[in-house]
């Protein structure tokens, strides 16, 4: 086994390393791949976002959302409106959704946040159901468009600079969706960071291992419980304003903005690993990864794949997705995060400096 | 003649050892009580027996190596545990809560469950009652009387003291010790209240970190000078 | 007042479908203290068996109880394998293999019964037009007549065995109080496996019922019935059996009172929206349900 000090050249070494990858694959995706691929980490950074925003309500105070796909849809409907409608700027629009989900948020978490654990699940899984009939309601067609929905946002071309991929004719939205989403994703990163790092992230953790003993020591549970709420209601609408954009398209059958995405990003999140800051980020990751090579398992797979499912003429995508995410709760039960770190420490120890 | 016998008992919660080789032995009709600091390892002693948790080392139940049995076959062997804080069912009836505790046994049980009430007239008035709304001292009574619904060879007992009333404790002791003495019940007990404990014991163990430091019948260690200063105030 | 009469007997055979799925969630969530959000499609694909084997030509009935023992055996095996194991290391990991269960089942039943225009499923209940009985001016079909009684009768069966067994007895004691359970004795293990048993079973039949009333069979069966016995749950508190039967049966005439009475400006689409805001302004008023017990807490 590997042991490194912390602060020492091998330490910084693999640090600056591991920066460097990272940058350079950032780099490489929207200039070296096809379309699709650029559209499938766009789709994977929004994902992300919605799954940090539940993360930031579940992982940090222990209370269940089902209902953040209602955000979602804010998100993407308010930019959606603004942008056609009322010509709006694309850029500007995530102020607005921003603050129009944060005020929706409270308002639903004041009442709602007295409810607790399963039953608060079941509420705001009511307000996921509810949110597309209230999209489809006859006397708000006048803004929503109804069941067909808002299509052909238009959106911002980039400045042509080669770095960003704009170049070689390539798909302008997929690559303006892949660098607006990664702006967005790391300005949401350093919000939960922020937040967990200070004094009202302290008395979030307080909250979540005991409400009680939290109150005691003079914490506002109420005040920070709602406040979290509207923080995490509005970093979830921006990441269906990412949504909206990217694919130019809004409906009320959307999958992110039905039940199915209050539960794709909760699966996100636990997959990853709730309470962790990157576990979204991997989750997200993982899960796109997932969703997309099962959704490449067609009917005429040849292979094990065919072997197995040749009696079928449905494609086993759906299955194989269920399996895939019940073998890795069983053998990542606290998510990839915790057992990337049990792994990990098995190679290489960092020592705390000064022992 | 040896009724339990632990060879080497070690425990640990996740990296911590807690137990590190206990050697203690109950004989047939014995009160043992287990005396120690906070942290000693009485309780992780008691729960190693029962097993509800993992352990390594040797148990000898009458004659059975319990060391790798579960709580659910220790019991039927004839181990019942009265566990800290009482354990009883809250959402349950006192009834319910005696029947539960006969739960191994097949043949009928309702003349054990007229004895207890008999013995603990209190549960007897408020058998409809949930459990939860008892009194502590009515729920330890209620723990002790459910644990002895299952007819055990040893009851274990830990800490049945722990927030009672000093009259209620009295009460209490009285009754195991008249379940010991005249019904030959073997109890290993666990307690704090250093003084009370030895009045009723035949032999004692020491703890202190996960061993035991000290060991003999009452009388010599309530007679030892440096434990009287250490363990019994004075 | 025929009318009123209709709709409120029409809502007492939904309510009772919807109260013995919910009642599914309750013993589950007593038990283990988990949502299991694979309930609807576990039903879903109990029905599909039944069919099946009824298609074989085995008698319904007979095919319903075959499909009950399949969904006590689906329950009971997916708690065992791989609940469990979960369980112990994290919560949030139960909610994410109930919903890969959900998407495993309905996969699975997509890929096994393939016909886009679904399958014809039978009542068991006589269920042509004539079938039907007049009563203080109201249709009481004899389909949905039989539909209220099996529910009934099988929940009245699930009190006894609650109340009065010693299983029940044990059963309870693991939801109270599972270390002090595996103290007396109580084979926990084999406790929890059976609830999630008992629960996919109930479901089991449930989905048999909704087949046989809407006629027709597809994967998409039971997403708004799991919708409203999950809100019947929560309605009547998620520890209360009781009160998932009595919150599923308001629930079933709730629906069909506002879908006969409501105002045109509400519409058809928004049925299912009034039940949940119902349901909504009920649990802010009582945050456990109506009859589900606050735990209290010890700091």
């Amino acid at each position: 086994m590997l042991k490194i000090k912390e602060g020492s050249v091998v330490h910084w070494a693999v640090r600056v390393a591991c920066v460097l990858a990272i940058a350079i694959f950032i780099v490489y995706i929207p200039t070296h791949s096809e379309t699709a691929r650029i559209g499938q980490f766009a789709s994977a950074f929004t994902l992300i976002i919605a799954a940090m925003s539940l993360n930031l309500v579940l992982g940090y105070t222990g209370q269940i959302s089902i209902g953040h796909s209602a955000f979602f849809g804010i998100g993407g409907y308010t930019a959606a409106i603004l942008i056609r409608d009322h010509g709006w700027s694309p850029g500007y629009t995530f102020y607005a959704a921003a603050i129009i989900a944060f005020i929706v948020g409270c308002l639903i978490a004041m009442p709602v946040l007295r409810i607790r654990g399963a039953y608060l699940a079941l509420v705001t899984l009511a307000v996921a159901v509810l949110f597309p009939t209230l999209l489809r309601w006859k006397k708000l067609e006048w803004l929503t468009s109804g069941a067909k929905g808002i299509d052909s946002v238009k959106y911002d071309k980039l400045p042509v600079w080669p770095f960003l991929g704009e170049l070689k004719g390539r798909d302008g939205r997929a690559v303006f969706a892949y660098w607006l989403g990664l702006l967005v994703l790391v300005i949401a990163f350093l919000i939960c960071r922020g937040l967990i790092k200070s004094r009202v992230g302290r008395s979030l953790i307080a909250i979540r291992d005991n409400e009680t003993a939290a109150a005691v020591m003079g914490v506002n549970v109420t005040r920070t419980k709602v406040l979290i709420f509207g923080i995490s209601a509005s970093l979830c609408a921006l990441a269906g304003v990412l949504s909206t954009l990217s694919t130019g398209v809004v409906t009320p059958d959307g999958q992110y903005v039905t039940l199915l995405g209050s539960i794709i990003f909760l699966l996100i999140m636990v997959v990853g690993g709730a309470g962790t800051l990157s576990g979204p980020i991997i989750g997200g990751l993982v899960y796109v990864w997932l969703d997309n090579t099962t959704r490449g398992i067609g009917t005429d797979s040849r292979g094990v794949v065919g072997f197995i499912f040749g009696w079928t003429n449905q494609s086993p995508a759906t299955l194989i997705l269920g399996l895939a995410l019940i073998v890795i709760m069983l053998f990542a039960p606290t998510g990839l995060v915790g057992l990337f770190r049990k792994l990990s420490r098995r190679i290489v120890t960092i020592e705390p400096q000064g022992q | 003649m040896s009724l339990l016998q632990t060879t080497g008992l070690r425990a640990s919660y996740g990296q911590v050892d807690v137990l590190l080789g206990i050697d203690i032995e109950v004989n047939q009709g014995e009160m043992v009580v287990i005396l120690g600091a906070n942290g000693a390892g009485k309780t992780t002693t008691m729960r190693a027996v029962s097993g509800t948790i993992p352990r390594s080392g040797s148990i000898v139940f009458d004659g059975h190596e319990i060391v790798t049995q579960n709580a659910e076959s220790i019991v039927r062997l004839g181990i019942a545990h009265v566990p800290q804080g009482r354990g009883t069912f809250s959402d349950l009836t006192v009834e319910e809560n005696l029947r539960i505790g006969a739960y191994i046994r097949k043949d009928s049980v309702e003349s054990d469950i007229e004895r207890w009430f008999e013995t603990f007239p209190r549960l007897g008035e408020r058998k409809s009652q949930k459990a939860g709304s008892l009194s502590g001292g009515e729920q330890q009574m209620l723990a002790i009387a459910r644990a002895l619904m299952s007819r055990p060879r040893l009851l274990l007992c830990d800490e049945p003291s722990l927030g009672l009333a000093p009259l209620v404790t009295q009460e209490l002791f009285g009754v195991l010790k008249s379940l010991n003495q005249q019904e030959g019940l073997s109890v290993l007990l666990v307690e704090q209240n250093a003084n009370l404990a030895l009045k009723i014991a035949n032999k004692v163990y020491l703890l202190e970190t996960g061993q035991v430091v000290a060991s003999g019948d009452a009388e010599s260690i309530a007679g030892d000078e440096r434990i009287r200063r250490a363990y019994l105030g004075g | 007042m025929e009318r009123l009469l209709q709709y409120v007997f029409d809502g007492l055979s939904f309510g009772a479908i919807y109260a013995l799925l919910a009642l599914g969630l309750v013993v589950v969530f007593r038990g283990t203290g988990h949502l299991n959000f694979a309930q609807g499609e576990m039903a879903m694909f109990c029905t599909f068996i039944v069919w099946q084997i009824n298609d074989w030509g085995v008698p319904l009935i007979l095919a319903v109880a075959i499909g009950m023992l399949f969904g006590f055996a689906l329950g009971a095996g997916a708690e065992a394998t791989v609940i469990r194991s979960v369980a112990k290391k994290s919560p949030g990991g139960v909610f994410v293999v109930s919903i890969a269960l959900f998407l495993g089942l309905n996969s699975l039943a997509t890929m096994i019964w393939d016909r886009a225009e679904g399958y014809t499923m039978k009542s068991l209940f006589p269920n042509k037009d004539v079938d039907f009985v007049r009563i203080l001016g109201a249709e009481w079909r004899y389909k949905y007549i039989g539909v209220l009684i099996v529910a009934l009768a099988l929940m009245g069966l699930l009190f006894l065995l609650f109340s009065k067994t010693k299983f029940g007895l044990a059963m309870r004691s693991v939801a109270s109080n599972p270390e002090s359970a595996r103290l007396v004795g109580v084979p926990s293990g084999l406790v929890l496996a059976s609830s999630w048993g008992i629960a996919a079973a109930m479901g089991a039949l449930s989905g048999a019922l909704v087949g046989g009333i809407n006629g027709q069979l597809t994967p998409s069966l039971m997403f708004a019935v799991f919708i409203y016995a999950s809100a019947a749950a929560t309605l009547g508190g998620l520890d209360s059996p009781g009160g998932a039967v009595i919150a599923g049966l308001s629930i079933g005439i709730g629906e069909q009172l506002v879908a006969g009475y409501a105002p045109g400006w509400i519409g058809q689409d928004l049925k299912l929206s009034v039940a949940l805001i119902l349901i909504f302004v009920v649990l802010l008023v009582k945050p456990s349900g109506l009859f589900g017990s606050l735990k209290v807490e010890r700091v």
